[in-house]
């Protein structure tokens, strides 16, 4: 598979290309809602799009969130300014989130964005509109943000690549916090060497976010695949029998090996203990007075103040910041959240371990793309269910790549790579050279030359 | 009665704790940035210059410096604090378990930890403003065990931390700050963010006379927060039962674990240990040695360079004189010299000679006024009472010069008029011999 970045360049444009290509983008935008903002001024350059969460001067950064409507950045994110200073690339728009980051099907938000593939669909989370716009142009590429899944998920519901890369390797400066030790910014393309261009566009130490640490990138190829079996049990019927037939086809080329993780297995509370710990005092600063939403009457006790202007979080943010605050209150810290971090080093021993041998293979999701309208029916519980196979090399600050690898019923499904720490351009080596046979499909290819 | 504190101090940074802008700002507002307000997305960037400082006052508070330190976020609401948590250490703190000697006490130090100061509150009539300028500007605060268990104690564990702070170089012109943790009985009463050593009196009076009644009366004492209301010279309640609960501290994902074994620290000097060292065999108490020298390092310089030469009451006394009548804010070495020799001769340094002194003339100093038979008598006094030093003259008639210096000096009279009267005197003295 070629890049669309190299092939775009590459080529003359009509004369009118960005004018043309904007009108549909409006009109394709408001049946699938990708884009919270448009910039309509781009004229030259490979279009990428930023999740809501990056902070882009002077365009509204909302994160999903009415507490921050209107909240238009002073300063871009290291990410964009370094993506704004490359002349390949130019500024396409804001693409739609769940509200913070909370949510595994991009509907925690007031207007979520569509499926790619049937609007009737769900586009998944949190980075929906990201991958929805992924999937909508051909030549474009969406920076987005994983905390627990964020990238993964929506790329394999829009049969995208969803690339997140290691922990500390792409700077979070100008990255809208929602677990500070998990948000990975990385990046959904339609084909790997898209992601890598832009992974090595953006990546590299940063002053600015003492944990962009990780310099050296490696791509040590693994010739096994571990396949986890108490957690591929979880996975619909329907999943298992395609990702059986995923791993049927690599068995020409890798020993396949199915084992026990019980660290991966019992990832998802950790997981969501602290993230919701992290969150609960990322979310405290909204208060009401300095930017986003502001408050009219000042004339109140700021108790009364701040607890007036914070009624305007979403259902699923009030519940990570109610959660997230008792846990980590003086009486049971020790019990949740503390526990929570001896596993999380337990997991990231355990993988580390497996990783050094091999890749950890899953599907992405353990379901087929759900309709929004049965997303909505879901516990809490039940959806976090969902991140069953993401949150393990989220929280252990893994590099990983969604891929689509079979349609059913005319929807995309994705297969999720692990690798160790470091090693991402392994991983961006594999679906290379499995998108060498296999033929990806799009509904719509905006902006086709 | 036991006493805890909880110090803040301000580091000298020129920068503030977790981003470039200025400490030295003056018009509000104007020294800011996405970090130092928490604008979404903006990250901590750790001064090393504030680690080192507090590093430095850890290490002189006899702490074990942790190699790895990590902060942690404190969470609560309050309009002057932008992220509505504050980046502040616990475990991870840059030293814990150490002390400050107070004469012979040891007073225990917990913790000592670097966190970000708060923005501003002013209050304008109905209005509250906000100025951002000391939002995240470095603090230091030390926190010591209860191990304070009077006024006076309290008074001079300030004094010799202020001395230690001194002179490591951590300006303290802004007055030092401090929660006071004060229990008669079994309960704590905290009174939160008392300024200067005179206000940290008042309230610690204000509380034993508060709490000895309610003990007193057999009430209980309320676990609470307290502030000092310097007017009334009173505290009152501000918030029941604070607890750690409430602040539900987590690790600071952002600033991770910082190795600082590699880093550099000034050396501490602690003045009352010094003063004890100086007095030591001179007619001068330790205390009056370490009053002078606790806030003046240029003192303790000028004790050090003469004390070989002159008395430390002469030298002490030739401070004091300076800083009573000198100009510059410290007094050169030559001033000094000719200060302390002058007093050697017994004489009061006025003001007039100071001034002489500074501008490179010759003192102006008062002589004693005798008539011609006094000073007759005098000397005649004085020689009869040294034949040794009259047999040594016959032989070196340069010895005239020490007789004259010794007369003079020993009361108070100018060189010249002694020598005027001495020599006839000499001179018939000698040819008797």
């Amino acid at each position: 598979m070629t890049s669309y970045i190299e092939e775009f360049n590459g080529i003359e444009k009509p004369k009118d290309y960005y004018d043309d290509l904007f009108v549909q983008l409006e009109k394709l935008n408001d049946e699938y809602h990708a884009f919270n903002v448009i910039n309509k001024d781009a004229d030259c350059g490979f279009l990428f799009g930023t999740k809501a969460n990056i902070c882009v001067k002077g365009f509204e950064t909302d994160a999903g969130s009415k507490m921050l409507k209107g909240y238009a950045p002073s300063f871009n994110a290291t990410a964009v300014e370094r993506m704004l200073s490359d002349k390949r690339f130019a500024f396409a728009g804001v693409t739609g989130m769940d509200e913070f980051g909370f949510g595994t099907f991009g509907t925690n938000t007031e207007v979520p964005a569509r499926n790619a593939f049937d609007k009737e669909y769900a586009a998944g989370g949190s980075s929906s509109g990201a991958a929805v716009a992924a999937a909508l142009m051909k030549y474009h590429v969406s920076i987005a943000e994983s905390t627990g899944g964020s990238i993964a998920t929506p790329a394999a519901l829009n049969g995208v690549v969803g690339f997140t890369p290691t922990y500390g390797s792409v700077s979070r400066y100008g990255l809208i916090d929602y677990a500070n030790s998990l948000d990975k910014i990385g990046v959904m393309a339609r084909s790997s060497e898209d992601a890598r261009i832009v992974f090595d566009r953006i990546r590299g130490r940063d002053e600015y976010d003492t944990t962009c640490a990780v310099e050296k990138i490696t791509s040590e190829r693994r010739k096994k695949i571990f396949v986890i079996n108490g957690m591929l049990e979880k996975a619909d019927a329907s999943i298992k029998t395609s990702f059986e037939k995923l791993l049927n086809r690599l068995g020409n080329a890798y020993e396949i090996e199915h084992v026990d993780s019980s660290m991966m297995e019992m990832a998802i509370a950790p997981y969501y203990i602290i993230a919701m710990a992290e969150a609960s005092t990322n979310l405290a600063k909204y208060t009401g007075y300095k930017y986003g939403l502001m408050a009219e009457d000042f004339y109140k006790q700021y108790n009364e103040f701040f607890t007036d202007v914070r009624e305007n979080f979403g259902m699923e943010a009030k519940r990570r910041i109610l959660l997230g605050t008792f846990i980590r209150s003086a009486s049971v810290k020790d019990k949740y959240y503390t526990k929570a971090l001896v596993i999380r080093s337990m997991l990231i021993r355990e993988m580390d371990r497996m990783l050094k041998e091999g890749y950890i293979l899953s599907p992405t999701l353990p379901i087929k793309a759900p309709r929004i309208a049965d997303v909505r029916k879901l516990s809490p519980v039940e959806s976090y269910s969902m991140d069953l196979f993401t949150i393990p090399p989220n929280l252990g600050g893994f590099p990983h790549i969604s891929f689509p690898y079979d349609y059913v019923d005319g929807m995309p499904l994705g297969a999720q790579l692990v690798t160790g720490h470091g090693n991402d351009y392994a991983i961006l080596d594999f679906v290379k050279s499995w998108e060498e046979g296999f033929e990806y499909r799009y509904k719509t290819n905006l902006g086709e030359l | 009665m036991k006493i805890g504190l909880e110090v803040h101090v301000a580091l000298p940074t020129r920068s503030k704790l977790f981003c470039s802008c200025s400490t030295e700002a003056a018009e509000p507002n104007s020294s800011i940035c996405p970090i130092c307000m928490g604008f979404p997305g903006s990250k901590p960037m750790l001064n090393r210059g504030a680690v080192e400082a507090a590093m430095g006052i850890a290490n002189a508070l006899h702490c074990p410096i942790n190699r790895g330190i990590s902060f942690v976020r404190k969470v609560y609401f309050y309009p002057d604090l932008p992220k509505s948590y504050q980046i502040t250490q616990m475990e991870g703190a840059v030293g814990s378990n150490g002390y400050l000697a107070i004469g012979e006490k040891r007073i225990r130090i917990r913790r000592v930890q670097i966190e970000e100061d708060p923005a501003q509150i002013i209050r304008d009539g109905a209005l509250t403003l906000i100025d951002f300028n000391r939002s995240g500007t470095p603090l230091v605060e030390i926190v010591t065990e209860p191990d304070i268990s009077s006024e006076e104690e309290m008074r001079s564990f300030i004094s010799s931390l202020r001395s230690m702070l001194y002179y490591l170089g951590v300006d303290i012109n802004k007055e030092i700050k401090a929660d006071v943790n004060i229990s008669m009985a079994e309960t704590r009463v905290e009174v939160k963010n008392v300024t200067g050593i005179k206000n940290m009196i008042e309230t610690l009076r204000f509380e034993i006379e508060r709490q000895t009644e309610l003990i007193r009366a057999g009430e209980e004492i309320a676990r609470e927060t307290r502030g000092y209301n310097e007017k009334s010279k009173s505290t009152q309640t501000l918030r029941e039962k604070e607890s750690d609960e409430e602040y539900g501290y987590v690790f600071e994902p952002d600033l991770t674990v910082f190795d600082i074994a590699e880093l550099k620290f000034n050396e501490p000097v602690y003045a009352n240990d010094v003063a004890v060292g100086l007095a030591n065999g001179t007619d001068v108490s330790p205390r009056t040695v370490s009053e002078i020298i606790m806030l003046d390092r240029d003192s303790l310089r000028q004790i050090e360079r003469l004390r070989g030469r002159h008395s430390l009451r002469s030298i002490i006394h030739g401070i004091e004189r300076y800083k009573k009548y000198g100009r510059a804010g410290r007094v050169a070495d030559k001033v000094l010299d000719n200060i302390v020799l002058l007093i050697e001769e017994g004489k009061e340094v006025p003001k007039e000679a100071i001034v002489d002194l500074e501008s490179g003339k010759e003192a102006r100093v008062e002589y004693s006024q005798l008539s011609d038979e006094q000073l007759d008598e005098l000397i005649n006094k004085y020689l009869e009472e040294n034949p040794a030093l009259v047999r040594e003259y016959v032989k070196q008639p340069k010895t005239i010069n020490l007789i004259i210096e010794n007369i003079a000096r020993g009361n108070g009279l100018h060189p010249k008029e002694v020598a005027r009267k001495l020599m006839p005197i000499l001179a018939k003295v000698a040819e008797g011999k």
